[in-house]
C-alpha cells in the first residue's frame, strides 16, 4: 500500500506531528486514508491498479478544495485550544504567584512598597515637568512667539522695558517678524454695579496692549471678538475682553455677557469679547484685557519705559537670525537717540520666558532625584529577588526533577515578575496620585499650569517599563541559571545551602554600591539646599519683619482728581487706622519690596559733575508716609524722617539709603545735599536730603542692596499704595477692623494684597522652600531605600553562610570576631559607594549652582556630614545581621541543611 | 435512483453519519461505506459534504475524534458519537419520521399519482 496521500505531500511531514499536534498533516492522512480505502475497494472489484486510482479520484472530485477547507476550520479549532490553554495556565501561574508571594510576606511587602513608591514618585514628578516645562503654551506654534526685551547695560539688567517709540521702531524696523506688539499690566478696580448701595469692589489685574497682541498669540475669544486698530485710540478704547474665570464668576458663563458694561477705575466700558480658559497671558493673575489706547505724548516719550515687547517669527526665520537682525537696530538706535545709550535687544522665546530659568533648573534636579530613587527602588527590587531566586532555588530543581518543562518553569518565572511589577505599579499610581495632590497642594502659585497637572500615561508608562524590566532580568535568574547546569548539581548545591553562585554575589555587592552612590548625590543635593535655605532665613532683611500688617488699596483718578484730595484721604486713613486698638502703627509706602524692573529713574547731584558709573545708577522713585521708618523698624542713622510740614507747599525733600550716602558722598555728610531726579540735563525740582536710613533688602533675600531714595508721601503724592501697620498681636486679626475703617471712609474703595509680613516674607523663597522639601523627602526615601538595601543583602549572605559561621564559631571563634568579618565586609562595599557618590556629587553640584546661596556646591560640612550619615546608616545596616548571625547556636548552624 | 449526498440538506446527512456511529467508533470512510450499503447505493455520500458535516458534529460535541490503526493498520481518525449525539440522533429522528410519514400521507391520498 503506498504512503503517499493523495497531495503527494512528504512522509516526512507527518513527523512534524512530535512537537505538538500538526492540522495540515492530519488533514491529509485522513482524506489520504478514505482515497486509499476506496482504491482498494475498486481494486477489490476487479478495477487495475490504475483504473482503480484514476477511478477513486473523479469520485474523490476537488480534492485540493475539500483539504483546504478542513485545513482552516481544523486551524480555527487549533488555535482557540491552545489560547484557553494558554490562558488557563496563565491563570495557574498567576495563582501559583499569589500564593508563593503570601508565603513570603516579608519580601512581597518590602518589594511592593520599593516599586510603588519609586513608579508613583517618577510618575508624579514627571508630569509635573512635563505639563511646566515639555507641554508646549496654550497658544499655535507657540515656539515661534518671542519675548523682546531691552538689554539694560547701564544696570546689568537683560530683561529691561521698552520705551514706546523703542518698540515701534523695533516693529517697523525689523525684518523677521510676522507680528509684534506690546503692552504692561496694571491692577485694575472693577465694579460690576452697586445693589442697595452695597458695592462689590474687586482688584483684578489687567493687561493694556496694542492690538496686534491676539494676533502675534494667535488666540481668537470663545465669545465675541478681539479688538480692533480703530478702538486703540483715547476715547474709542471703551472695551473690554474678560478672562474664562472672570466670566465664570462674575456672570456665571452667560453666553448673553457681550455688550455689557463694567466699571474699571470708575470708567464703564463694554464687554466685546470672552477669552478661552486655557489662554494665561502673561500670568494666571490677569483677567481683563483693554486696548492700550496710548495719546500722542505717550506715544512720543523716548524715555519713558515700561513697555513689554513680544512677537511672533515670521515662517522661516530662524531665532538666530532674529537676534542678529534686532542686534543691528539696537545697535542704529543706540547712535540715533541719547536716550538709547547703552541699550540694547534681547531676545527670549516665550516658553522658556513662563518658566524661568531657576524654576526649570529646580524642575530638572527634582527629575533627576526622582530618576535616583527610582534606580534605586529597581536595584533593591534586583536584589530581593536575586535573593529570593537563592532560596527558591531548591524547589526549581525539585519541579525540574519532576519533570516540569523548563519553558513552563520560565513562562512562571516570568508572570511571577510581572505580577510583581504590576501590582507594584498599581499601587505606584495610588502614590503617584496623592502625591501630586499634596504637591499641587504645598506648591507655589507662581509655577505657571500647576493647576493642570495630571497623571501622565507615558510617565508611567516608561516607569512601569523599568519595573518590569527589572523584574524580568533579576526574576528569570533562578530559571536560567538552573537551565544551565545540570539539575542534579543545582539540587546538591541547594541542598548545601549554596551562596547562589559567585557572579550572583558580585552583581548583588555591585548593586549595593551602586544604590549607596545615588543616595550620596540626593542627600548632598538636599543638604546644600537646606544650608542654603538656612543661610537665606539668616540673613538680615533691614527691618523687623515680626508683627507687621500690609495691604494695597487703589485710588481711582476719576474720584481723587487732585493731589490734595488724595493727600485729604490718606491722612484719614492714617489718623483713623492709628486708632484701632491693637494697631500700634501705620504707614503708607509705594512699595515694600521691588519686583526686578522696578519703577525707576536715573539722577544728578547739584552743583557736581557725575561720574559715567553715576550716571547709570537708576534709584526707585518711593513714596513713604512720616513713620514708615519707625512703623518697620529700619534705623535712622542721620538727619531726621518726614513730618506733616513736608507738604506740596514746602520745599522738596529726601530720604537716602545708607548706600547710597556712603558711595556718593563717601568722607562728606550726606545731609543738606541736594539731587534731583533725571539726567544732568533734567528740569526737575531739586531735592534737599534731610536723612539718611539704614539698608534694607528690597529685591529678595539674594540681590544686593542698591540705591535708595524715599519722598515722603505729601510731596510725591501717588494714588496706589501699600498700608502699613505694626500690631500688638497677630496681624492677621487686624484685617477685618481695618476693612471696616476704609469701608467707613469710601465705601467703593477695595483692599486686596492682605498679608502678613511673614506671609510675604515665605512666598519671596517658596519656591525654595518647595524644591528643598522636596529634595529632602526624595532623598530620605533613598536613604531609607538604600539601608533597606543594605540590610537585605546582608542579611542575606549572612543567612547562606549559617554553616560556615556554625563552623568557625564550633572551632573557638569568638562572637566579636563573626561581626567584625560580616561587617568588615558589608563596610568595604559601602565605602566604594560612599566614594562613588562623593564624586557624583561634586559633579552634579555644578548643575546646582543656580539654585545654592552662601553655599559652595562643593561645600565641605554638607560633604562631611553625608558621608557621617552613610557611614552611620550602613553600619546599622550591617551590624543588625551580623549580631544575629554570631549569636547562632553553632549545634543548629550545622544541622540545618 | 440514486441520490448524492450533495442533494440532501444538511441535517440529513447528519442524521445518518449520527445513526452510521451507533454500532462503534468508525472512520469517514466506514461511514459513507456503511450508509451507501444500507442504502443499497441510493445515498452516496460526498466526500466534500462527509467531513465538513463529521467538523461540524465535532463542534457541536455530537462525536469526537481520535487516532487510531484502522483495519489494514493505517493511521485513521475514528469518530465516536456522544451522549448528546445519540440524544440529538433521538430528537431528530422523530422529527424525520413524522415529516416523512406526513409527506408520505399526502403522497398516499387520492387522486392517485398516475
Amino acid at each position: 500500500m503506498s504512503d503517499k496521500s493523495p497531495r503527494g505531500s512528504p512522509t516526512w511531514r507527518r513527523y512534524v506531528r512530535f512537537w505538538g499536534p500538526n492540522v495540515d498533516a492530519d488533514v491529509d492522512d485522513e482524506l489520504g486514508f478514505h482515497f486509499d480505502m476506496r482504491v482498494r475497494d475498486y481494486e477489490a472489484r476487479g478495477l487495475t491498479a490504475e483504473d482503480a486510482r484514476r477511478a477513486a479520484a473523479e469520485r474523490f472530485g476537488d480534492i485540493q478544495g475539500i483539504g483546504g477547507a478542513l485545513r482552516a476550520h481544523d486551524w480555527r479549532r487549533e488555535r482557540g485550544r491552545r489560547r484557553k490553554e494558554y490562558m488557563s495556565d496563565l491563570l495557574n501561574d498567576l495563582r501559583y504567584g499569589l500564593r508563593s508571594f503570601g508565603r513570603a510576606p516579608a519580601f512581597t511587602a518590602v518589594a511592593l512598597l520599593t516599586l510603588a513608591l519609586g513608579i508613583g514618585a517618577t510618575t508624579a514628578i514627571f508630569s509635573v515637568v512635563n505639563t511646566v516645562i515639555l507641554r508646549p503654551l496654550p497658544y499655535p506654534e507657540a515656539d515661534r512667539i518671542v519675548q523682546v526685551w531691552m538689554d539694560n547695560r547701564r544696570t546689568g539688567l537683560k530683561e529691561d522695558l521698552h520705551s514706546y517709540p523703542n518698540f515701534a521702531d523695533l516693529r517697523d524696523q525689523n525684518r523677521v517678524f510676522s507680528e509684534m506688539a506690546t503692552y504692561f499690566t496694571s491692577g485694575y478696580n472693577l465694579t460690576t454695579g452697586c445693589r442697595d448701595g452695597e458695592c462689590e469692589p474687586q482688584r483684578v489685574r489687567a493687561l493694556f496692549s496694542s492690538p496686534d497682541l491676539f494676533r502675534v498669540l494667535r488666540v481668537t475669544p470663545i465669545l465675541g471678538r478681539a479688538f480692533t486698530a480703530e478702538e486703540d485710540a483715547p476715547g474709542r478704547d471703551g472695551v473690554v475682553l474678560i478672562g474664562h474665570g472672570l466670566w465664570t464668576r462674575l456672570f456665571a458663563r452667560d453666553r448673553n455677557v457681550i455688550g455689557r458694561a463694567v466699571r474699571l477705575n470708575g470708567r464703564e466700558r463694554t464687554v466685546i469679547g470672552v477669552l478661552p480658559q486655557s489662554f494665561a497671558f502673561p500670568n494666571r493673575d490677569t483677567e481683563i484685557w483693554v486696548p492700550m489706547a496710548l495719546d500722542n505724548d505717550d506715544r512720543q516719550a523716548r524715555s519713558s519705559f515700561g513697555f513689554y515687547a513680544v512677537a511672533r517669527l515670521e515662517s522661516g526665520v530662524e531665532f538666530s537670525r532674529a537676534v542678529s537682525d534686532l542686534d543691528a537696530i539696537g545697535r542704529r538706535l543706540e547712535q540715533q537717540y541719547p536716550t538709547n545709550r547703552d541699550l540694547g535687544v534681547h531676545l527670549v522665546p516665550l516658553p522658556e520666558q513662563v518658566v524661568g530659568r531657576t524654576l526649570r533648573t529646580s524642575l530638572w534636579v527634582m527629575m533627576a532625584a526622582v530618576a535616583a530613587v527610582l534606580l534605586i527602588a529597581c536595584a533593591n527590587v534586583a536584589n530581593l529577588l536575586l535573593s529570593r531566586a537563592a532560596v527558591r532555588e531548591r524547589e526549581i530543581s525539585v519541579r525540574v526533577a519532576l519533570g516540569a518543562a523548563r519553558t513552563r518553569l520560565i513562562r512562571q518565572l516570568l508572570t511571577e515578575s510581572v505580577l510583581l511589577s504590576m501590582l507594584g505599579a498599581t499601587l505606584g499610581v495610588a502614590v503617584a496620585w496623592g502625591g501630586l495632590r499634596v504637591l499641587t497642594r504645598i506648591a507655589p502659585t507662581d509655577i505657571p499650569r500647576l493647576d493642570q497637572v495630571r497623571i501622565d500615561p507615558l510617565a508611567l508608562a516608561v516607569t512601569l517599563g523599568l519595573a518590569i524590566v527589572t523584574g524580568l532580568t533579576f526574576g528569570l535568574a533562578p530559571a536560567l541559571q538552573s537551565s544551565r547546569g545540570a539539575v542534579a548539581s543545582v539540587l546538591r548545591e541547594a541542598m548545601r545551602g549554596g551562596t547562589g553562585g559567585r557572579r550572583a554575589q558580585r552583581m548583588r555587592r555591585a548593586l549595593v554600591a551602586g544604590q549607596i552612590a545615588l543616595v550620596v548625590v540626593l542627600l548632598t543635593g538636599a543638604g546644600l539646599l537646606i544650608r542654603s535655605f538656612m543661610h537665606l532665613q539668616r540673613v538680615d532683611l533691614g527691618f523687623r519683619p515680626d508683627h507687621l500688617l500690609t495691604m494695597r488699596f487703589s485710588m481711582p483718578s476719576a474720584k481723587y482728581p487732585t493731589p490734595q484730595a488724595t493727600a485729604a484721604f490718606q491722612s484719614t486713613l492714617l489718623e483713623r487706622t492709628r486708632q484701632i486698638p491693637g494697631v500700634q502703627g501705620a504707614a503708607l509706602v509705594s512699595d515694600i519690596f521691588l519686583s526686578a524692573t522696578p519703577n525707576s529713574t536715573n539722577f544728578s547731584i547739584d552743583g557736581r559733575a557725575m561720574t559715567p558709573d553715576e550716571r547709570n545708577i537708576e534709584v526707585p522713585v518711593d513714596a513713604v508716609s512720616a513713620d514708615y521708618f519707625r512703623v518697620m523698624g529700619i534705623p535712622l542713622r542721620r538727619g531726621r524722617t518726614f513730618t506733616a510740614a513736608d507738604n506740596l507747599d514746602a520745599p522738596p525733600v529726601v530720604i537716602v539709603n545708607e548706600t547710597m550716602a556712603r558711595r556718593l558722598w563717601p568722607n562728606e555728610d550726606a545731609l543738606g545735599k541736594r539731587i534731583r531726579y533725571g539726567g544732568e540735563q533734567s528740569t526737575a525740582p531739586l531735592m534737599t536730603i534731610v536723612g539718611v536710613v539704614a539698608d534694607m533688602r528690597r529685591t529678595g533675600f539674594d540681590a544686593p542692596v542698591r540705591y535708595e531714595t524715599f519722598r515722603p508721601n505729601t510731596q510725591r503724592v501717588l494714588n496706589y499704595l501699600l498700608l502699613v501697620l505694626r500690631t500688638a498681636g497677630d496681624p492677621l486679626t487686624m484685617v477685618a477692623p481695618v476693612r471696616a475703617e476704609f469701608r467707613s471712609v469710601d465705601p467703593e474703595q477695595p483692599v486686596f494684597e492682605i498679608a502678613s509680613m511673614d506671609q510675604l516674607l515665605s512666598s519671596m523663597v517658596a519656591q525654595r522652600r518647595f524644591s528643598m522639601a522636596l529634595l529632602g523627602i526624595f532623598a530620605a526615601l533613598a536613604l531609607v531605600l538604600g539601608v533597606v538595601g543594605v540590610y537585605g543583602v546582608t542579611s542575606y549572605l549572612v543567612t547562606q553562610r549559617t554553616r560556615e559561621v556554625g563552623v568557625r564559631l564550633a572551632l573557638g571563634a569568638q562572637p566579636s570576631e563573626v561581626v567584625g568579618l560580616v561587617v568588615r565586609q558589608g563596610m568595604t562595599v559601602a565605602a566604594i559607594g560612599l566614594v562613588g557618590g562623593l564624586v557624583g556629587a561634586l559633579i552634579a553640584g555644578r548643575f546646582m549652582t543656580g539654585l545654592l546661596y552662601g553655599v559652595s556646591p562643593h561645600d565641605f560640612a554638607t560633604l562631611a556630614g553625608v558621608t557621617a550619615v552613610i557611614a552611620l546608616a550602613t553600619l546599622a545596616a550591617n551590624w543588625v545581621p551580623a549580631l544575629r548571625a554570631a549569636h547562632v547556636d553553632p549545634l543548629t548552624a550545622l544541622r540545618s541543611d | 435512483m440514486r441520490a448524492d449526498t450533495g442533494d440532501l440538506l444538511q441535517g440529513t446527512l447528519a442524521i445518518l453519519i449520527l445513526k452510521a456511529l451507533l454500532t462503534g467508533p468508525a472512520h469517514g470512510y466506514a461511514v459513507a461505506r456503511w450508509v451507501e450499503a444500507t442504502t443499497d447505493d441510493v445515498l452516496r455520500i460526498e466526500e466534500g459534504s462527509l467531513y465538513p458535516a463529521l467538523r461540524r458534529l465535532e463542534d457541536n460535541g455530537w462525536v469526537t475524534s481520535e487516532w487510531g490503526l484502522s483495519e489494514n493498520n493505517r493511521r485513521a481518525r475514528f469518530y465516536t458519537i456522544t451522549r448528546t449525539g445519540r440524544a440529538h440522533l433521538r430528537a431528530e429522528a422523530t422529527v424525520w419520521f413524522r415529516y416523512a410519514g406526513a409527506v408520505s400521507q399526502v403522497l398516499r391520498s387520492s387522486p392517485a399519482l398516475s
